[in-house]
């Protein structure tokens, strides 16, 4: 039994519709995304904000890591708005 | 699953090229991101960005395109 057919594919053919398998890449697309994008802040924090590892994390260096995750998304932001919002 | 998509209608393959221009954007922003976070913020990061640090980030992200274009002209020329 295939998993992904609907009742009324758009191509006319049997089998799973074209809407249902773009969906499904997406969703997989945006997840790989997540992924790395989370891999790259816990790098990029870590080198900042954890400079000598203690037995716990101390308050400065969780409010550190807050700032970092903020930061970098805004970095990310403001790289997007550079290059397709104002070109040169 | 991958061969399921193989099979299906030309309009998943046009979709497709969309998604992959997406894809490909995405993947840019994240690169250029991470290279120019290493050049711009060198202190410990705050609770907003300074001038210079936004600024830097533009500036850097313009500039690794116009690299990427005198890159690609150069090994063209020596093709």
């Amino acid at each position: 039994m295939d998993p992904f057919s609907s009742p009324a594919p758009s191509n006319g053919s049997s089998g799973p519709s074209t809407e249902a398998l773009m969906d499904q890449v997406k969703a997989q697309l945006a997840q790989a995304y997540a992924e790395e994008f989370l891999e790259t802040v816990r790098s990029k924090c870590f080198s900042k904000c954890i400079t000598k590892p203690g037995t716990g994390l101390s308050g400065s260096e969780s409010s550190c890591i807050s700032r970092c995750v903020e930061r970098y998304i805004e970095a990310t932001r403001i790289i997007g708005q550079a290059l397709f919002n104002s070109p040169r | 699953m991958i061969i399921n998509m193989l099979k299906t209608s030309h309009q998943l393959v046009h979709i497709s090229h969309q998604e992959k221009q997406k894809a490909m954007v995405s993947e840019m922003v994240g690169k250029i991101t991470n290279v120019c976070w290493d050049k711009c913020i060198t202190s410990t990061p705050g609770s907003k960005f300074s001038s210079s640090e936004s600024t830097c980030l533009t500036n850097c992200a313009q500039r690794y395109v116009d690299m990427s274009v005198l890159i690609m002209k150069r090994f063209q020329s020596m093709q």
